[in-house]
């Protein structure tokens, strides 16, 4: 699932200072489930919002709705009209939301409460880990399922850098180093002989860096 | 052999091979990186050049490497994944073998988490082992890791790669060395080794994958430098294994240094015990100096002879003789450069005096001119004095021959009519005509020579003529006197208008000299030179030159004029820096405050003059009144208001209020000194009823008399005439007076000085007029608070307008309506309704139908019911729009067309149509209402744009907007206190203008003024009443001055508060 959190309070007023009329649009697709653009943080925002407008002397009228997904054009489209009678609309979905909201409701200011931070997991209540980078080219099938791609700090490709110790990342005790775990993996399945071939030089074109990505299923299509 | 390096000869010839570190510097100081490799020079066989250790921006590899090179120590360039991708890394190491590097340490590379740049983004294209990949299949394929060929000169560098044998996952270490080698590393240098131990397992599982044989083995140790070192590297560098053994050394040593390089040399003994290990890595990170005493006392010092260290860049020498050679370039450059610039500069500077040269001449050349045009007008002079002098020969010569004939005398009036010189021939004899046709030519000439025009000349020539004429006879004299006179009449003028300057002393000169050619030429020249200096302005020098000439020939006309005009011209002069003078300390002002203009000042005090008079004039206090009017006369001899009130005061009239007629006054308060008229009205009213039936027997009573008339509404209509009798005096729209039984504030402030309780103001509210002739209001022009009349001047008390609709009102409560319900349909009717029988003083007609949200009725009919209703009642008209800027403007200017000879009040403007309505106003100097939301800074805002835009603020009306009380009434409050505050207080005049609020439209739609009558909420009509009513006083009490309000009773509450309290 796509996970984001709330932009800091600062940071949306400042969005939102020259703005009289506001809509707060959530979305019940994954940041809902992530508890970051639900209806119940669409509320809390809201509510937040005209409290802090009003600290600093403003004055702001919030009106709020949450869609079903915003990252389908079923659910947004009637957005363009609704959302075109405020100065601007603030989408509390992931950044596929907002820039859907901004393809398709040309007269629609839409501004993002949210940053969309990575594809990650719930681990408990309130705890979230990136688990996976889209990198588009999967080799989770050589590592034990574990990503070194999104998990390893360096994204190495042949096994642990020389910082591995007990365990953890050199960049901080807190992350696990991925290739310990894909070591332990991989030993526990006896399959670590795997581990001595070279994983070749990846292409990273998959990864966005062949420029903006796109899928096109055929058999789909209208 | 791959690379042919040093390091590769070394240990392929089987020597124990040993490597050094050098840092480079966080600078572009290259005698850093000099400094280090001549200390390790002849002890290693090639030094590694670290790529940014830690993530920390340092000198770059390659170049560091360089540098090393040229001082003959070879280089081990090392190079990371971290902060390039495969493009640029590919680059540097194609660059790094055409200038003579020869090995390659590859590594990941350490994050830049780590590093002085943790916000970097890191690259990690790929790892240490797909970079050795790829740097193998380019020495070794040729290719680039694309696939494409390197078509000449491969990088051909001997590889090498780290290994950290203790890290984890142990085991494994191992492994991934063999996949370094296996992706192309031929050497490898190992982390700081301090557990020996655990070095030699990790080189036993490496000979069992046989590593040894595929690759040279170096081992990574370095010297502690001092205890702290190694306890820092124990704790913090991660992968690295100080043991505590170490530490004990170092804790028990004398000397730390001594012991930690004994310890490191202690480690290279232990290692190059090992099977496998081909040399070792001496990484003394900034303590180079200990390199050569621990490779000498491990016994490493006889270093093979260095091969293959071939610098492009030779020596330090070479460096410094290309340096040399390149500073000579760029010298000569500069000075190339320089020559231009200069060369550049001197031709500007030729040019620059050629200009002035020329400029100079052209100023000589103006000169020329000028001095010609002098002696051409001297010149000129000369020429007139001769021709003057001909003409008087030429008079003498006729006055000596030529018998007075008549028929001459005839003819020369003939030729007068003419126009033309011909004197008959057959009557004059051949002298004459001689002098006359020399004088024709004379003429001719001065004409051309003073560039008179044709009528100019033609006159001129009318009057020798008629000079000649009367030379020859007495008889014709008076004709010839008739007929100049006119003429000199008509010709003074253009003569007086011709430009030129310099020609002027002649044009003056010719009148005097035509009128009297008999006058001295001294004469004659002092006033042509006294009339220049009278035309610039030189009064004084004009004063003397007249009176030289008088001197000469005290009757000279020409010259008394001229004097006369000098004096007078002078006396103007000084009179005016008088009043420039004086207008600073005008007496009786206190000194002018520097921010104020002294013409501001005096202004102000003007106007506070008149408000000081007019409260005198109220009272009764004639004698105060006409001196503070003379005041502001005397400051201000044209302040029609002042004027006004001072024939009032001579007049002994005291009344001020427009709308108090005089024989209620006498009936009512016949008393100069009563305080206020119309109160003292209604108390004389309540002790004797007789007098109110005189009172309401007035064609316009005061309100309590028309309440009164009106208290059985609704049926109102056959009350209009305005005949109640006073028996029916109590009826439900009529409010009683406040008692007045507080002694007078002196009385009770007795024994408490005056300070103590009075704050007076320094700034004065703007006096706005509204409506026409004696019904004409008048609002503001106080100089303290609302109702503190104690403290200064309260001119003109607050007013009321009735607020009147122009179609019939669709949300008007019942309670409300029913006073209106007859009127309703009719805007004009209403507004009659409203003075006649409710005594209203003004009318807002609320122009609501025309929003174009609502009935959208066009402007051209809604002025159409304007201007009946402005033609209905002859009160004070405000006319208020709907508020929507566009139709507004295009309603209101369709009004003011219609009635622009009433002095009627326009808004509401706002920021987005004052432009257009405001020059609308200003067209026909209507008061406008200034309107903005509730805020101070919008409020002044708007007024500034106004006076901008040549709106005056006494012109203005200020709506702040207005809350009811319970919608917002303490905001507009607070807001309009401010306002008045500013204006009273701090003498912020652009808030100076009265404050109208149209409150009555806000109460009105309230729920509770219409919610029915129940037992909770009491009575409704009571309940909309009180509403108003307070809402009404308490704006009032906030600075309001002008209040729009809907019901009778609740305008009646609160004239009648108003009129309490002051």
């Amino acid at each position: 699932m796509i996970i984001a959190e709330r932009k800091p309070m600062k940071e949306l007023l400042e969005m939102v200072s020259d703005v009289k009329r506001l809509l707060i649009v959530g979305c019940r697709g994954c940041v809902a489930v992530c508890s970051a653009g639900g209806d119940k943080e669409v509320s809390i925002l809201s509510a937040a919002l005209r409290l802090g407008v009003k600290r600093a002397g403003g004055e702001i009228d919030i009106h709020e709705d949450t869609l079903v997904r915003q990252c389908d054009p079923e659910y947004i489209e009637p957005l363009n009209d609704k959302g075109a009678k405020y100065d601007a609309v603030l989408s509390m979905a992931c950044g596929v939301g907002v820039n859907f909201v901004a393809d398709r409701c040309p007269d629609v200011n839409v501004l993002p409460a949210l940053n969309t931070t990575f594809y990650g997991a719930n681990l408990s209540s309130g705890e979230w880990k990136e688990m996976c980078a889209g990198c588009g080219a999967c080799v989770l099938h050589l590592t034990g399922g574990l990503c070194p791609v999104a998990r390893c700090a360096k994204s190495l490709s042949n096994g642990p850098c020389g910082g591995s110790q007990g365990g953890r990342c050199e960049i901080n005790p807190d992350v696990d180093c991925i290739w310990q775990q894909i070591y332990d993996k991989l030993s526990s399945m006896n399959r670590k002989e795997e581990l001595r071939q070279i994983m070749p030089i990846r292409d990273w074109t998959t990864a966005g860096h062949g420029g903006p990505r796109r899928r096109i299923r055929e058999d789909l299509l209208p | 052999m791959m690379s042919g390096s040093n390091l590769e000869n070394v240990l392929r010839s089987g020597t124990f091979a040993v490597t050094g570190e050098l840092g480079p510097p966080k600078s572009g100081d290259m005698e850093v990186v000099r400094k280090k490799a001549r200390i390790l020079k002849g002890h290693v066989d090639a030094v590694n050049i670290t790529d940014c250790q830690t993530a920390i921006v340092r000198m770059s590899s390659l170049t560091a490497g360089l540098i090393a090179l040229s001082e003959g120590v070879e280089p081990v360039m090392q190079m990371t994944c971290r902060d390039r991708n495969r493009i640029g890394m590919q680059a540097d190491i194609l660059g790094a073998s055409a200038l003579g590097i020869k090995n390659l340490l590859c590594l990941t590379g350490d994050h830049q988490k780590f590093g002085n740049h943790p916000q970097a983004k890191g690259v990690f294209d790929m790892d240490s082992i797909q970079l050795l990949q790829m740097v193998k299949g380019m020495r070794d394929e040729k290719r680039f890791q694309c696939g494409e060929e390197i078509k000449k000169a491969e990088p051909r560098l001997f590889l090498g790669c780290a290994a950290n044998p203790f890290a984890d996952p142990f085991e494994f270490r191992p492994v991934r060395l063999a996949k370094k080698v296996e992706a192309g590393a031929d050497f490898v240098q190992t982390q700081i080794i301090y557990n020996v131990e655990k070095f030699k397992k990790f080189m036993e599982i490496a000979r069992d994958l046989g590593i040894h044989e595929k690759c040279f083995i170096l081992a990574g140790v370095t010297p502690p430098k001092s205890l702290g070192m190694a306890r820092y590297m124990k704790k913090f560098v991660p992968g690295l294994d100080v043991t505590d053994d170490v530490i004990q050394r170092l804790q028990d040593a004398k000397d730390q240094k001594e012991e930690g390089i004994d310890i490191c040399v202690d480690i290279i003994k232990q290692v190059q015990d090992i099977p496998g290990v081909s040399g070792v890595h001496v990484m003394a990170i900034e303590w180079e100096e200990a390199v050569p005493e621990i490779v000498k006392r491990a016994g490493l010092s006889q270093r093979p002879e260095p091969k293959g260290i071939e610098p492009v860049l030779s020596s330090s020498g070479a460096i410094d003789e290309a340096v040399e050679k390149a500073r000579r370039e760029a010298r000569l450059e500069l000075e190339g450069e320089l020559k231009k610039v200069k060369a550049e500069a001197d031709a500007s500077r030729d040019l620059l005096a050629k200009e002035k040269e020329k400029v100079a001449s052209e100023i000589s050349g103006l000169k020329k001119q000028v001095e010609e045009a002098k002696s051409m007008v001297s010149r000129k002079e000369a020429e007139i004095q001769k021709l003057t002098e001909e003409l008087q020969k030429a008079k003498e010569a006729v006055s000596g021959t030529a018998a007075p004939a008549p028929v001459a005398s005839k003819e020369a009036v003939a030729g007068v009519q003419e126009a033309t010189v011909t004197v008959s021939s057959g009557a004059l004899s051949a002298r004459e005509q001689q002098v006359l046709s020399s004088l024709n030519k004379g003429l001719v000439a001065l004409k051309e020579v003073l560039g008179l025009n044709d009528a100019q000349f033609e006159a001129m020539r009318r009057f020798l003529e008629a000079e000649f004429m009367l030379q020859l006879g007495t008889a014709v004299r008076e004709t010839a006197q008739v007929t100049e006179a006119p003429q000199v009449q008509a010709e003074a003028p253009p003569a007086a208008v011709t430009p030129a300057p310099a020609a002027e002393p002649v044009e003056e000169e010719r009148p005097a000299e035509e009128e009297k050619p008999q006058r001295p030429k001294e004469v004659v020249n002092l006033v042509a030179q006294g009339n220049v200096a009278l035309h610039a302005k030189d009064f004084k020098k004009a004063v003397e030159l007249f009176k030289k000439a008088l001197e000469i020939s005290p009757e000279d006309e020409k010259a008394k004029e001229g004097l006369e005009e000098a004096r007078k011209a002078l006396l103007e002069e000084k009179e005016a820096a008088d009043k420039a003078v004086k207008i600073k300390e005008v007496e009786g002002l206190p000194p002018c405050p520097d921010e104020i203009d002294p013409d501001e000042w005096k202004r102000k005090w003007v106007v506070r003059f008149t408000a000081r008079g007019n409260v005198a004039l109220m009272k009764g206090d004639f004698e105060t009144a006409k001196k503070e009017f003379q005041k502001a006369l005397d400051l201000d001899p044209d302040y029609e208001k002042a004027k006004d009130g001072l024939a009032r005061a001579e007049k002994g009239e005291d009344i001020f209020i427009p709308d108090v007629k005089p024989g209620e006054v006498e009936a009512a308060a016949p008393a100069p000194e009563e305080k206020k008229i119309e109160k003292e009205a209604a108390e004389a009213k309540e002790e004797k009823p007789a007098k109110e039936e005189a009172v309401q027997e007035k064609p316009a009573p005061p309100e309590e008399a028309k309440e009164e008339a009106v208290k059985e509404a609704p049926k109102p209509k056959a009350k209009v005439e305005i005949s109640a009798p006073a028996g029916e005096g109590v009826g439900e729209l009529e409010v009683a007076p406040l008692p007045k039984d507080e002694p007078p504030l002196e009385e009770r402030a007795k024994g408490i000085p005056e300070e103590v309780y009075k704050e007076p103001c320094t700034g004065v509210i703007q006096s706005v007029t509204i409506g026409d002739g004696d019904k004409a209001i008048t609002v503001g022009g106080e100089t303290a608070l609302p109702f503190h009349a104690f403290e200064g001047e309260i001119p003109n008390l607050p007013r009321t307008a009735f607020e009147v609709l122009d179609s019939p009102p669709e949300e008007w409560p019942e309670v409300l309506l029913k006073y209106y319900s007859d009127v309703v349909n009719d805007s004009a009717a209403w507004a009659r309704k409203c003075v006649n029988e409710f005594g209203a003083q003004a009318i807002c007609l609320s122009l609501d139908s025309t929003d174009p949200n609502g009935a959208n009725v066009s402007s051209a009919d809604a002025a159409q019911v304007a201007k009946k209703v402005i033609e209905a009642v002859d009160v004070p008209i405000i006319l208020w729009g709907c508020g929507n800027a566009e139709k507004d403007t295009e309603t209101l200017r369709e009004i003011t067309g219609l009635v622009e000879n009433r002095n009627v009040c326009i808004g509401p403007l706002t920021d987005a149509n004052y432009r257009t309505l405001g020059a609308t106003a200003m067209a026909f100097q209507y008061p406008v209402v200034a309107s903005t939301p509730i805020d101070v800074n919008l409020a002044k805002q708007l007024n500034i744009l106004l006076e901008n835009l040549g709106v005056h603020l006494d012109h203005i009306l200020m709506d702040p907007s207005i809350g009811a009380v319970g919608y917002g009434l303490e905001y507009t409050y607070s807001v309009m206190e401010r306002i008045r505050l500013a204006a009273l207080t701090q003498q912020d005049e652009k808030l100076s203008p009265p404050i109208i609020c149209n409150l009555g439209r806000e109460v009105w739609k309230a729920k509770e003024t219409r919610l029915p009558t129940d037992a909770e909420l009491g009575d409704q009509e009571k309940r909309g009443v009180l509403m108003e009513a307070i809402t009404a006083s308490t704006l009032l009490l906030a600075g309001g001055e002008l209040t729009v309000m809907r019901h009778p009773k609740a305008i009646n509450l609160t004239n009648v508060l108003v009129e309490g309290m002051l």
